[in-house]
């Protein structure tokens, strides 16, 4: 359960990207994340929901990108479709070691921020 | 009004800061560093007490050990004259680059030729965390069931090397060696895959011989 750790990364990365906004609260955060990342989606944003439960970010939203690996098989000259959960690196039509790209994606792309309201007088 | 920012970051971009310290610090030293990975009960500690026995007299070593919890498997290490730092985890299924990074500080080895991270015992976790190290290693025992490579494909794909364990039980249990051997060349093509058992001493030749043949390259390519 490696994914709290994700999320903490995560929250990190979009609080130092927000620093010099001024305060207020994190309303979505979108993440790609690569089928080949060993990361789980759906833990990932039961991770998030539980680390910002208690903070300025409470109810922000994280959305999953998914990411799948593109393979290639250089005998075949053709891209081999793959299978939910198979990480055979051979083609499977005639066992040549097939060429992957892409599939380990962990970034956080963007994310909306809704700062407080300021009170205007306080600033004049 | 919601402000949106392009963020464009690597979520592990701190740990994959860290991982490229130590690799450079690891280049400059000319130490091979492997990052050993399996269940717990694989036997990672007492390969890793194997191979200093084999390796002492010719390599300097050191380890850093990984658990949730106790010095026990530093201490073992230790009991062989091999300088080993624990890192606690507290409960932690991984370690992380800056763990490693701090817990070379604190421990302050003198240089050695061999560096070797034993991980938290567990399959799907470490797999996501660069430690600088030159390679993953996977450890498989015999008695864990011959299922194993496609059941935790990502840490097989990874992984250079796949030590099978324990192999002096091959006799007592189910388990189908040719079967393991083509599910991890399935999922890792350019893959090693070692046969070992610390008990007989079976194999522990040939990984101690990958080592310095690994060793020896990456000094060789150095310039």
């Amino acid at each position: 359960m490696h994914e709290l750790s994700i999320a903490h990364e995560i929250l990190r990365t979009c609080r130092q990207a927000v620093a010099g906004h001024g305060p207020g609260r994190l309303e979505t955060v979108r993440v790609a994340v690569g089928e080949l990342s060993a990361v789980e989606p759906d833990l990932l944003c039961f991770a998030w929901e539980a680390l910002t439960a208690e903070g300025p970010d409470a109810g922000s939203r994280l959305d999953v990108e998914w990411r799948p690996a593109r393979q290639h098989c250089p005998a075949c000259d053709a891209d081999k479709p793959r299978s939910a959960g198979s990480w055979l690196r051979v083609c499977p039509d005639c066992g040549a070691v097939l060429e992957v790209d892409g599939g380990d994606e962990l970034d956080v792309l963007q994310l909306t921020f809704v700062p407080d309201e300021k009170d205007e007088a306080t600033h004049a | 009004m919601p402000e949106t920012i392009d963020v464009k970051q690597r979520i592990l971009a701190a740990n994959e800061a860290a991982a490229k310290l130590l690799r450079g610090r690891a280049e400059a030293n000319g130490t091979l560093v492997t990052n050993l990975i399996s269940s717990p009960g694989s036997g990672k500690t007492t390969l890793l007490e194997a191979t200093v026995r084999t390796l002492a007299s010719r390599l300097r070593v050191a380890v850093i050990e990984g658990d949730i919890a106790t010095e026990r498997d530093a201490e073992r290490l230790r009991a062989l004259g091999v300088p080993a730092h624990q890192i606690l985890t507290g409960g932690a299924c991984h370690l992380d680059a800056r763990q490693v990074d701090a817990a070379l500080q604190l421990a302050a080895f003198p240089l050695v030729d061999l560096l070797f991270i034993e991980n938290v015992g567990n399959l799907i976790c470490p797999t996501s965390y660069d430690l600088g190290e030159d390679f993953k290693v996977v450890l498989l025992s015999v008695t864990e069931g011959e299922d194993k490579p496609f059941k935790y494909p990502a840490i097989f794909a990874k992984a250079a090397v796949t030590v099978i364990t324990k192999s002096d039980l091959l006799p007592h249990v189910t388990f189908d060696l040719d079967a393991v051997r083509r599910q991890v060349a399935s999922l890792n093509p350019d893959g090693r895959l070692l046969v070992t058992s610390a008990r007989s001493g079976d194999g522990i030749g040939d990984w101690c011989g990958l080592l310095e043949e690994r060793l020896a390259a990456k000094r060789s390519a150095r310039t």
